[in-house]
């Protein structure tokens, strides 16, 4: 009884605790803030590079072996990819880069775009051939058509989005494309205006030289993914005719797998897919050809979760800080109550007794700390946007300057693992901390203290 | 102090309350061992008043803590109603000083943080949990109080000891030895620090609840006077009971 008794005594009486406890509530505090804020951003830039991504992306090292079994149409591959129950639907698709300019009769705009040395992300496009109605079960394509456009314009069928409408007078050779709603907007294209695309070819049975196609296409309307990039430089046609024009020598560049689960079975579908597709000559059997959507964004995945590791060991320093703290506020009181402990040994108080009332003024620290701590750093977390607003207008700084992420509020996300982590860690800390002077204390002689006054 | 029968018969028949054999204790300074007990024998029986008398540096002190249990002696054994006190566990030896004996020391040491009530209360605190303490709470309280009112205390129990005399000091002392009615009171020069007037008022009181208690008193003080009010009296000289 007497430990919680005269741990809280001493508490209230030693002012110095204070600093303990404020050195608790900052670290965790601080902790629960910072790492609400890094899992949003995470979240949020998860969410928006995800876009067109499916959960697994296939893509066979083509090229590499002359001799190989792997065939360049995808119609094996996708039977064996769907045959594994987990999977949910598989796409091919075939992705290149070429040149797209706008004909017709401006010509001089033209010009200026092409003779431009800013438009350099006008010059060279993405242009991905696809099997729509495959496209739309792996992918959020036929969302980003449906969805209403800010710049651009919609296709007169969102099902069968390359069906030219009779009012463009097409000739019977010509083909029409679908292009992201910005680059629509900066090429100032109109629907059934017509495109030039122009690209090179590697002509594999040449070695080293390369061939030059160009061909015309319908602007049949556009798309809106919402990631900037894609709608930015991204062109879709249909993949048959996207070989045809290329005169390509592989008919697509990658499967685009969506699984029923992907937070279960992401991991282990890839591996296995690896495994048993390679086994089937469906692919070369090198490391990296079945990548998760996650490990194709890795780079900008990993350095925000590399930030938010790093914050995380920055700010447990402070709590490493408020450890030393009441380190010193305990070796202190134990010096100064010596007496005390002689006394309380002399009426019956064991060492471990001793020890345990010094190790809960610790725990009645970490405690209120990691409270107080936990509720502001949470509500702090919660109402982050709200709070920046306000001490931006008060001081007249912008702190979250919204214009440079993508986000238009700071996002922020609690969860209750961490913030339970962090408490648990500032007990941790704080009681490994008051254990040396707390065993100090239990290990006094406690005549020493009891001969003088 | 005349009514008090000499208790020498007793101490023939009945065996000691407290018994010290062959105690010795050295402390070893570098290559030097300094022995300051060389072999004491003591017994206290029960409603005996010893006083241990002697100058400074005979070893008095050290005497005094090894028959409370609260220093291990080099050699010898004490036993307390029959327990070999150093032969206990931590625990056990603990639970003898909390339940059997009572301490007054001449600085009183009381914790400067509690009040009257409180330093009272702090061998119950110590002996029991949380939850048994909360359950007798209001007669632990009580009993507290109870002792320091009868200590003439009874408009003191909130106060802290920086806020109280000497004399109260003491007496607040005093009740918390006798908190759980120990069977030994060992009292270090209790009236050492106190002007001979509040000194004798203290020293009445205490003989007030040995008479009362029947308890066992091992009294060590420089006054040779007061010595001679005890049954027994026994003088040390360099480690030795002459």
């Amino acid at each position: 009884m007497f430990r919680w008794f005269l741990s809280l005594r001493y508490l209230r009486a030693r002012k110095t605790n204070l600093i303990g406890i404020g050195g608790i509530f900052v670290g965790v505090g601080a902790l629960i803030l910072i790492l609400s804020i890094m899992t949003g951003f995470l979240e949020e830039t998860r969410r928006s590079v995800r876009g067109s991504l499916s959960d697994l992306v296939i893509s066979p090292y083509f090229g590499i072996r002359e001799d190989s079994r792997v065939p360049s149409d995808p119609a094996k591959l996708l039977e064996a990819v769907r045959a594994d129950a987990r999977v949910a639907a598989a796409a091919a698709h075939l992705v290149w880069y070429c040149q797209i300019v706008k004909q017709g009769s401006d010509a001089n705009y033209n010009l200026r775009i092409l003779s431009n040395s800013q438009s350099g992300n006008l010059s060279a496009v993405q242009i991905v051939g696809i099997d729509p109605q495959d496209e739309f079960g792996a992918t959020e394509l036929h969302d980003a058509l449906e969805r209403t456009p800010m710049r651009g314009a919609k296709v007169d069928d969102v099902d069968r989005p390359f069906e030219i409408p009779e009012r463009f007078n097409a000739t019977p050779l010509e083909q029409g494309i679908v292009v992201g709603e910005k680059l629509y907007d900066n090429l100032a294209l109109k629907r059934g205006d017509r495109v030039t695309l122009a690209t090179v070819v590697p002509d594999t049975r040449k070695s080293g030289q390369v061939l030059t196609q160009s061909r015309n296409y319908i602007v049949l309307g556009t798309f809106r993914s919402m990631e900037n990039e894609m709608d930015m430089s991204r062109i879709y046609l249909d993949r048959a005719e996207l070989v045809d024009f290329l005169d390509s020598p592989i008919d697509f560049s990658e499967v685009l797998v969506k699984l029923h689960d992907f937070k279960r079975d992401g991991e282990t579908t890839k591996a296995e897919l690896q495994e048993s597709l390679t086994k089937k000559h469906l692919l070369f059997g090198y490391s990296g050809e079945v990548r998760t959507w996650q490990e194709f964004r890795g780079v900008l995945l990993g350095a925000i979760e590399n930030e938010r590791v790093l914050m995380g060991i920055m700010l447990s320093l402070v709590l490493l800080v408020a450890g030393f703290t009441v380190f010193a506020i305990l070796s202190m009181m134990v010096t100064e109550k010596r007496r005390d402990i002689g006394i309380l040994t002399a009426l019956g108080a064991t060492p471990r007794g001793v020890m345990t009332s010094f190790l809960m003024i610790a725990f009645w620290d970490a405690l209120i700390g990691a409270a107080l701590g936990a509720v502001f750093g949470t509500w702090g977390a919660l109402k982050i946007d709200a709070i920046e607003r306000s001490l931006s207008s008060t001081f007249g700084v912008q702190i979250f300057n919204r214009e440079v992420y993508l986000f238009d509020t700071i996002p922020s996300v609690v969860e209750v693992l961490p913030v339970t982590l962090i408490v648990l860690g500032a007990f941790v800390c704080a009681i490994l901390f008051a254990a040396i002077p707390a065993w100090r204390a239990a290990n006094l002689d406690p005549l020493e203290a009891l001969r003088h006054e | 102090m005349s009514a008090i029968a000499p208790p020498t018969p007793r101490s023939v028949s009945a065996p000691a309350l407290l018994s010290a054999r062959n105690i010795r204790k050295s402390f070893s300074i570098g290559e030097e061992t300094l022995e300051i007990l060389h072999g004491v024998n003591l017994d206290l029986h029960q409603g005996e008043m010893l006083a241990l008398t002697g100058t400074s540096g005979a070893g008095k002190s050290t005497l005094l803590h090894i028959l409370g249990l609260l220093d291990r002696p080099s050699e010898g054994s004490v036993s307390i109603e029959g327990q070999s006190g150093w032969d206990l566990s931590i625990a056990e030896r603990a639970n003898i000083r909390n339940q059997r004996i009572g301490f007054v020391f001449q600085f009183y040491h009381l914790l400067p943080e509690l009040d009257a009530v409180e330093n009272v209360l702090l061998p119950a605190m110590i002996h029991e949990s949380q939850a048994s303490f909360r359950r007798r709470r209001r007669q632990h309280y009580e009993h507290a109080r109870e002792l320091l009112a009868g200590f003439g205390l009874g408009s003191r129990f909130a106060h802290r000891p920086s806020q109280l005399s000497g004399g109260e000091r003491q007496r607040v002392a005093l009740a918390r030895a006798l908190f759980h009615d120990p069977a030994i009171l060992i009292a270090d020069e209790p009236t050492g620090n106190l002007d001979t007037h509040t000194g004798e008022k203290v020293l009445e009181l205490i003989f007030r609840e040995q008479q009362r208690r029947q308890l066992s008193l091992l009294l060590v003080t420089h006054d040779e006077r007061l010595a001679q009010r005890c049954q027994r009296h026994l003088v040390m000289a360099d480690g030795r009971i002459a």
